[in-house]
């Protein structure tokens, strides 16, 4: 039996502990945000958060996730509640096919959680273990870059406010 | 309620007494509401046709005819009824069509999405279903509020009289009771609210949060899974397999051969995949176990010598132009096989129950898919229903049927509904393939650049007989097996001896106004199967033209958008294309050590230039932005427009540099993303977009923005080094 946490809810898994977190989610626990591309950690298709870091999830099985904290990218954000880089993927209307898209926002949330004012650089190699097979990458490069400069804009003010 | 066999009166007033709302018909061009609905009408509202559905609490749902894989068509379908309807369709809910024929692509005549032709073909009809479902909620609008159809107008989704709005849905009932206007003038341009703005998305927010459902996301209660373990060489029967190891392996319901392979089906889809992997199979030898890519190139070349091809058009005589030139540039061009590669790899769920067939899945040709299953099942037509999803990338890839097969022949033989998945490895070295091409094209042209004379010969295996030999079981459900081989065999025969598939060779010489020229053809196949790919033989063949274009300006010491303008006479669409992307370039400040390409190409009715900024260091090519210029006639979202012109630079970009599809041993070498990469994030070029202004009819979006990159992008590499790369993927020597 493993136990982790699942978008802050406890879980627990009584398969093989080799199956991969990917397919733990998805075929189990019925999430189906994230997505098959690989199998290999190669395209970042299957991308989640474990223990707020941005995770290969088709190559990680599921017993390395014990105890800890899994986000997918429906504890991301949903609908009605949008993490800013949702909104801002809505705004730079981002996605083409869309399949990928759970996973970028996963890494690019991993991304702006650790450096909330990364530079085009950070995003450009933050990103790059994520395929957009429609090619997407402007869009997404500047829907991220537009919530980075904001949060930097964000913090100057609450340091000036502070000062 | 049966819905089946229902006249078009008795659907009404069945609809209307069930629904608490109103159904009524019309008889659209190609849309006849025959036999069974093609809504699913629960509580259904307003359903005045095939496309719209209007609730009483004036919910205003439209279903797409066409899939939706990435190219906006969703987005750019529901602006087009939209704008006749007054609705705009950020407010609309945008569904996937059921299977049926009044979905049918007017250019197919069945109902399939490719060939850039969807906004072109559903532009006027679906403005019409829009025009007249309009004026009939305004009759009824008027017989209500008693006021004078000419004293009201709408408003996104909402009569208006005098100061007073009413909504759409407060009318669908009187709406029933009345015939449906026809032939309703559509709106001027110049009044259009949605065509032609930059809209979002109709399914942003639900692709920025996972909500977006995909073929591979259907879930059933009692759903088991399946891979099919598949021959190295394509079309290799098992002469024997040993699955005892299988058999015990956790979780493992069933061992299937199929059609293609042999099937392995557990409880989970990680137990079939695992399973899958202790299966040993003897695999049959064909004539392509031998092949290796250097054979394939050989053939192809050879081919070409060998001067035996056939003529797929002809103007002038260009013989005799080429005997009055005073320099004839001749050269060989070579393109790879490449595979799709789509992110979503094949899926499809399959259940099977005495009332029917049930498809989840996502497919560019939902008619054929359909007709497979009638085919494979035996069930009647009408029981089958195919539920399209967002596709995760089609490219081509998801008009063939195989996995379509695949599900059924497994379906059948257990009686579970079942998921069908293929790996990224399934995919990369089972698929169908943009077929090699060697190309060699002969040209001269005068002082001025004034192209005299031209030929062009492209070798290689036929696209369209392959793909239609994969469809046709699905577009005939009904035509014997016999008769079926013989119509496949039929058709190898023709394209193999004397006729031309004209995209096997299309963009040769449409581009340009050649006084003289001769396109042929030799048909070289070595067995590997071949699909349309994102832009099909313009794919290739705009890489031998636009790549002949720079060496003939070179040759001539002329400037490369001069001698193109020089050869644009009677093309003016095109011509100023040309001309706007060359002010562009004259314009542009090149950054020391880049330097720039230029290509143009006309494909799917749509005109693109592009330039590319390129710099190479230590044999490495670097794109770093390209400059495109589009006329695709009206912009129906101008947004989506760019869209799809950024992703086909990075799609065409990624065929330049790396794409490559090996045989060794007549099996496919590339396996996953390690040795088939996509370009990624931090090798992206920006893109700019110029779209000319136009109010012409739609025309092409998805595809035309590929084919000029790799030839733009080869054009600069050579004035970057002074290297002419004639082969793709573009490798420095």
């Amino acid at each position: 039996m493993i136990s982790f946490f699942l978008n802050g809810e406890p879980v627990s898994f009584d398969g093989d502990p080799n199956t991969p977190l990917l397919w733990v989610i998805r075929d189990d626990f019925k999430l189906k945000g994230s997505k098959f591309g690989c199998g290999a950690g190669l395209c970042g298709a299957c991308t989640m958060h474990l223990d707020g870091t941005a995770i290969k999830t088709c190559v990680l099985p599921v017993v390395a996730a014990a105890d800890k904290a899994v986000t997918t990218i429906e504890g991301l954000g949903n609908p009605e509640v949008l993490h800013p880089l949702q909104t801002a993927w809505i705004e730079h209307n981002v996605p083409q096919c869309g399949y990928c898209q759970s996973g970028q926002l996963m890494a690019a949330a991993a991304l702006l959680t650790g450096k909330p004012g990364a530079s085009s650089e950070d995003v450009d190699k933050a990103m790059s273990g994520n395929i957009c097979r429609c090619g997407c990458y402007p869009r997404i490069k500047a829907a991220i870059m537009s919530v980075a400069e904001s949060s930097l804009s964000y913090d100057a003010a609450a340091v000036e406010a502070r000062s | 309620m049966s819905d089946q066999a229902l006249t078009r009166r008795h659907f009404l007033k069945a609809s209307g007494l069930i629904g608490g709302g109103v159904v009524v018909a019309v008889a659209l061009p190609g849309c006849a509401f025959n036999g069974r609905h093609p809504i699913e009408v629960a509580n259904a509202g307003f359903v005045p046709n095939a496309f719209l559905q209007i609730t009483p609490d004036n919910e205003v749902i439209f279903y797409c005819p066409s899939d939706e894989m990435g190219q906006g068509i969703r987005t750019g379908l529901a602006t087009i009824i939209g704008e006749e309807l007054d609705v705009n369709p950020a407010n609309m809910l945008v569904k996937a069509a059921g299977s049926h024929e009044d979905y049918n692509n007017p250019e197919f005549g069945v109902q399939g999405t490719g060939g850039s032709n969807a906004v072109r073909v559903f532009y006027e009809p679906l403005r019409q279903v829009g025009a007249d479902t309009r004026a009939l909620l305004l009759n009824a609008a008027s017989l209500e509020l008693g006021i004078p159809p000419e004293q009201l107008h709408t408003v996104d989704g909402f009569v208006v009289a005098a100061d007073q709005r009413y909504p759409y849905g407060d009318f669908v009932e009187t709406a029933a009771s009345l015939d449906m206007p026809v032939a309703t003038p559509l709106k001027a341009p110049a009044d259009f609210r949605y065509i032609g703005s930059e809209a979002p998305r109709v399914d942003a927010l639900a692709k920025a949060t996972g909500t977006a459902n995909f073929g591979i996301d259907a879930d059933l209660p009692g759903m088991v899974y399946a891979v099919v373990v598949r021959p190295p060489v394509a079309g290799s029967k098992a002469l024997k397999f040993d699955d005892s190891a299988v058999k015990t392996a956790p979780g493992v319901l069933a061992v299937v051969p199929v059609s293609s392979g042999i099937a392995v089906v557990a409880e989970r889809y990680w137990q079939a995949n695992q399973a899958a992997k202790k299966l040993t199979v003897d695999w049959e030898k064909r004539p392509l176990s031998s092949v290796t890519s250097t054979q394939v190139r050989q053939d192809l070349s050879a081919a070409l010598e060998a001067n035996d091809d056939t003529e797929s058009s002809h103007v002038g005589d260009p013989e005799k132009a080429f005997a009055e030139a005073d320099r004839i540039l001749e050269t060989d061009y070579y393109t790879p096989f490449l595979a799709h590669a789509p992110m979503e790899p094949l899926n499809a769920t399959l259940r099977i129950t005495e009332n029917g067939a049930d498809l989840w899945t996502g497919v560019q040709f939902v008619g054929a898919a359909q007709g497979v299953l009638e085919r494979l099942t035996g069930l009647p037509r009408g029981d089958i229903k195919i539920h399209n999803q967002f596709l995760g990338g089609g490219f081509g890839r998801r008009a063939t049927l195989s996995h379509i097969v695949e599900v059924a022949e497994i379906a059948m033989s257990i009686d579970k509904p079942v998921q069908l998945l293929w790996s990224r490895e399934d995919d990369l070295r089972h698929g169908f393939y943009r077929p090699a091409a060697m190309m060699k094209i002969k040209a001269a042209a005068n002082n001025e650049g004034r192209i005299t004379a031209w030929q062009a010969r492209r070798s290689g295996a036929n696209i369209t007989a392959q793909t239609m030999k994969n469809a046709l079981p699905g577009v005939l459900p009904s035509l014997p097996t016999g008769l079926l081989n013989g119509l496949v065999g039929a058709m190898d025969y023709v394209f193999d001896n004397w006729a031309v598939d004209a995209s096997s060779v299309e963009g040769l010489h449409e581009t340009y106004s050649l006084p003289s020229y001769r396109v042929s053809h030799a048909t070289v196949d070595h067995g590997l199967p071949t699909t349309f790919w994102r832009s099909v033989g313009h794919s290739y063949t705009s890489f031998a033209v636009e790549s002949m274009m720079d060496e003939l300006a070179e040759a001539k010491q002329l400037d490369p958008v001069a001698l193109r303008l020089k050869n644009l006479e009677g093309k003016p669409r095109m011509q100023n294309v040309v001309a706007e992307a060359g002010r562009l370039m004259t314009a542009m400040t090149v950054r020391k050590n880049h330097h720039l390409g230029f290509a143009a190409h006309s494909s799917f009715g749509t005109d693109v230039a592009q330039i590319a900024e390129v710099s190479v260091t230590e044999g490495h090519i670097r794109v770093h932005k390209v400059t495109c210029v589009v006329d695709c006639g009206l912009a129906v979202n101008p947004d989506i427009v760019k869209a799809q012109l950024e992703g086909a630079v990075m799609f065409a970009l990624t065929a330049a540099l790396y794409g490559q599809i090996d045989l060794e041993e007549g099996a496919v070498v590339q396996s996953n993303f390690h040795n088939y990469p996509i370009l990624r994030m931090d090798e992206a070029p920006a893109v700019d977009v110029v779209i000319i202004e136009s109010e012409t009819h739609p025309t092409g979006i998805g595809e035309p923005g590929v084919p000029p990159l790799a030839p733009a992008v080869a054009n600069a590499v050579y004035r970057a080094t002074g290297q002419r790369l004639r082969d793709l993927p573009l490798k420095l020597a």
